[in-house]
C-alpha cells in the first residue's frame, strides 16, 4: 500500500520534470529559462528523495544534497551573468 | 494508523509541487512565476523530506535534515538574485493592475544608479 503511493508520486514527479523541461524549451524569455531550471533541479531533488525512500538506501540523498548546492551556484551564476554580463 | 499520515504527507507534497509548476506555467510575468518556482516547489520538497525523515532511519534523517537546511538557506537567495536580474534587465510587470512600488522605473538602456 505504501509502496504504491511512493511509486505513484515518483511517476508524477517525473511527469512534472518533463513539464518543467517543456517550459524551459518553449518559453521566449531567457530569465524564465533560469527560473525553470531552478524548479527542475528542485523537482529532481524530490525524485531522488522518493527513490531513496522506496529503495530504503540513503546513498541517493548525498546526490540530492550535492544537486541542491550545485543548482544554487549555477542559478546564481546564470542570473548574474544575465543581468550584468559578468559573474563576479 | 501512523504510516498513513506519511502517505498523506507525500500526496500533499506532490499536490503542492504540482500547483507550483502550474503557477510557473500559467502566471504571466517573471516576477509572479518566481512565486511558484521558489515558494511552492520548495515547500513541496520540504514536505516530502519530512515524510522521508519519519519513515527512514537515522542516516536518512540526517541527510534529509541537511537537504532541508541547504534549501532553506539557498532558495530565498536564488529567488532574490533572479528577481534582481529581471529588474535590472527592464522586465515589465504584465500582471493586471501591477504597480512598481520601488519608484525607480528604469528607462531602457540605462544602468541603475547603485553599484551592481
Amino acid at each position: 500500500m505504501h509502496d504504491v503511493v511512493y511509486y505513484a508520486a515518483m511517476i508524477w514527479m517525473t511527469g512534472l520534470l518533463c513539464v518543467c523541461f517543456g517550459l524551459v524549451i518553449r518559453t521566449h524569455s531567457s530569465i524564465v529559462r533560469i527560473v525553470g531550471f531552478d524548479a527542475m533541479s528542485l523537482v529532481l531533488i524530490s525524485v531522488l528523495i522518493l527513490f531513496s525512500i522506496t529503495t530504503e538506501s540513503s546513498y541517493y540523498l548525498d546526490a540530492a544534497l550535492l544537486l541542491a548546492l550545485v543548482s544554487f551556484v549555477s542559478t546564481i551564476a546564470a542570473a548574474r551573468y544575465h543581468s550584468e554580463r559578468r559573474v563576479f | 494508523m501512523r504510516p498513513y499520515v506519511f502517505d498523506v504527507l507525500v500526496i500533499f507534497g506532490a499536490v503542492v509541487m504540482t500547483l507550483g509548476v502550474i503557477g510557473m506555467i500559467r502566471l504571466p510575468d517573471v516576477y509572479t512565476k518566481l512565486h511558484g518556482a521558489s515558494k511552492s516547489v520548495f515547500l513541496g520538497v520540504v514536505v516530502l523530506a519530512v515524510s522521508g525523515m519519519a519513515v527512514g532511519g537515522e542516516a536518512m534523517f540526517s541527510r534529509l535534515l541537511l537537504i532541508c537546511l541547504a534549501l532553506l538557506i539557498t532558495t530565498p537567495v536564488t529567488s532574490h538574485v533572479v528577481g534582481r536580474a529581471a529588474f535590472l534587465q527592464h522586465e515589465r510587470m504584465s500582471t493586471a493592475g501591477a504597480v512598481d512600488e520601488s519608484g525607480s522605473i528604469l528607462p531602457a538602456n540605462e544602468s541603475p544608479p547603485w553599484r551592481v
